[in-house]
């Protein structure tokens, strides 16, 4: 028994060293004819469709990019992964962005991310009230509690968008945080006036019975650039040949989820549990090749006019 | 003070068929309560759909890699938590005038929830199977230290101090007298360090987003999948009973010799 129990404890001490020394490794010098091991930071939400697309279509791996991709919970966990190195390339809103640009980040876009699909009310995106709610139009929120996944990022930015077009009072419009699996829940139980959810919480805030009111994605800016797909400036210094080779494969991983719908419903079911019957019927963003630059120009804009900016970042910098 | 080595139920058939019986009323009320409408079917699905769903779960490759990342999280947490735990007990009982520099800290420091350490490990790790271990081995390592510490005093002095007149050395004593007394106290620290492990393996990767079942529940609640939620919660509550019964029988095999475990195997069959 003692015997058992030493070589137990040996056992322990190797596994304990493993488990310390085995350490995340990054792209960075393959061995030469060997492709770039690239790791990506994405969401599993379905804006990022393409990129596992074009991985599945080997747009990635006829570049000589070994591509893998990790999943974060949002935005805010992967620019301080891709700007440590811990990944190569990360996907995240073009507010989210825009913030860490006007602190300096060292951050550079390579390509486009999604965008919204440009028609009101056939966005992958809404502005919902109660079915039997007195707000009819968004300049009624004036007074009124908005659910947003995030404070002070893009939903807000956005919400507020559509209350100014309506010619309402953005600044009257409170907004409070939760999470998006929360907020058709939340307004069922009147505990918010109205919720802004993306898809496939807009299918079940449809099945609940709300009404949606806007769609504020398409409110903030025609074809909005909703997110992009950056790197790090270090990086982009240090091999400039890989980014170009990464935003090539973007670009075409794009062009190809545009193109072909059901192939992208069905990837989605590969990373996320989406149901199938919802992906069948779900509202997928658009995925142009090219930033609509005077898009992110109006985020910027309105995130100074909202206050979550002092000064306008350096959108010309940011992008490439 | 410390229980050592709980007595574990004799198994007959009845307690046996009782547990089962417990567990299928309660699976029962999960199915009626949500089809006559007490509690909404969206949110709580009865407990026929969440068995189907873990059905489909099962046929998943994720479902499995997620299973060995939360195994092999819980395993390497426990392992190091455990062989530190006694290490350092062993040395910290053995040695009065460390036991005394150190009690202060120790109670300051092992209060501290392991979950306050998360904000503390997303800077330092990311969202890696690292910053889950140290939660993991911050948590379990306390619940082994203290028990290991009470097992070395519980020393019977007589024993101490015959063997060090017999001048047994200071490894030897650890070996044939500390250890034997300490067993059951560390066995104890084990099986608490089992399930407090696999509680923190799963909020680290729910919360961190570490790769694990606790991240695939995540996933799923951002699908709006509410079954698959509940399915993998099913999963990870297995987890526990497992863990449970093997502590239970690694207990008994190694303390067959102690009096606690040897009662009941003495019972006539």
């Amino acid at each position: 028994m003692r015997r058992t129990f030493v070589a137990l404890l040996a056992a322990a001490a190797v596994l304990a060293t493993a488990a310390c020394g085995d350490s995340s490794d990054g792209a960075s010098d393959p061995a030469p004819g060997q492709p770039d091991k690239v790791n990506a930071g994405v969401i599993a939400i379905l804006d990022v469709a393409p990129i596992y697309l074009g991985k599945q279509q080997g747009f990635f791996s006829e570049r000589d990019i070994d591509l893998t991709l990790t999943t974060a919970q949002g935005g805010a966990a992967i620019v301080p992964a891709v700007l440590s190195g811990e990944y190569q390339f990360g996907f995240s809103n073009s507010i989210s962005l825009l913030l860490a640009t006007s602190q300096n980040a060292g951050l550079k876009v390579v390509c486009n991310g999604n965008n919204s699909t440009g028609v009101d009310g056939q966005d992958f995106a809404g502005l919902f009230v109660k079915a039997d709610s007195p707000i009819q139009s968004p300049k009624d929120l004036a007074g009124r509690t908005v659910a947003a996944n995030t404070l002070k990022n893009i939903v807000d930015t956005s919400v507020r968008a559509s209350v100014k077009k309506d010619g309402g009072d953005p600044a009257a419009v409170k907004f409070v945080e939760l999470p998006f699996p929360q907020q058709v829940a939340a307004l069922d139980a009147g505990q918010v006036d109205a919720i802004f959810v993306v898809e496939p919480f807009q299918q079940a805030a449809v099945d609940a019975g709300a009404r949606k009111i806007a769609s504020s994605y398409v409110d903030t800016a025609p074809d909005l650039t909703v997110a992009m797909y950056f790197t790090s400036t270090k990086l982009l210094g240090e091999n400039p040949d890989l980014v170009a080779r990464f935003t090539e494969a973007m670009k075409e991983s794009l062009a190809y989820a545009d193109a072909h719908s059901d192939e992208v419903r069905d990837v989605i079911g590969t990373y996320t549990q989406i149901a199938p019957e919802v992906r069948a019927k779900m509202t997928l963003p658009k995925w142009p090749t090219e930033i609509n630059t005077a898009s992110v120009d109006a985020l910027a804009e309105a995130a100074v006019a909202d206050g979550l900016l002092t000064r306008k970042p350096d959108v010309a910098g940011l992008l490439p | 003070m410390v229980a050592v080595a709980a007595r574990a139920p004799r198994v007959t058939g009845r307690p046996v068929a009782l547990g089962v019986l417990g567990l299928a009323v309660f699976a029962l009320a999960l199915e009626v309560g949500p089809r006559a409408g007490l509690v909404p079917i969206r949110y709580a699905p009865p407990t026929s759909q969440i068995l189907v769903t873990l059905g489909e779960q099962v046929g998943r490759s994720a479902f499995w890699v997620a299973l060995l990342d939360t195994l092999r999280t819980w395993a390497e947490g426990l392992l190091i938590a455990v062989v530190a735990g006694i290490v350092v007990g062993v040395l910290l009982g053995s040695v009065p005038f460390l036991r005394a520099a150190t009690a202060t800290t120790v109670e300051f420091l092992r209060p501290i929830p392991s979950v306050a350490l998360i904000p503390l490990v997303i800077v330092l790790y990311g969202p890696t199977i690292r910053s889950t271990l140290v939660l993991v081995v911050y948590a379990a390592f306390w619940q082994v230290l203290i028990q290991v510490m009470h097992g070395v005093a519980d020393v019977d002095p007589v024993a101490r101090d015959t063997a060090r007149s017999y001048g047994l050395g200071a490894w030897a004593r650890i070996r044939y007298v500390v250890w034997p007394t300490a067993l059951p106290y560390v066995v104890t620290g084990v099986r608490l360090a089992t399930s407090v492990a696999l509680i923190l393996t799963i909020t680290g990767q729910l919360v961190i987003g570490s790769p694990g079942l606790g991240k695939e529940i995540d996933n799923a609640q951002q699908s709006d999948a509410v079954r698959v939620v509940y399915a993998l919660i099913l999963v990870t509550g297995l987890l526990g009973v497992l863990a449970n019964l093997a502590t239970r029988f690694v207990e008994r095999r190694v303390l067959a010799w102690h009096p606690a475990i040897r009662r009941e195997e003495v019972t006539p069959a």
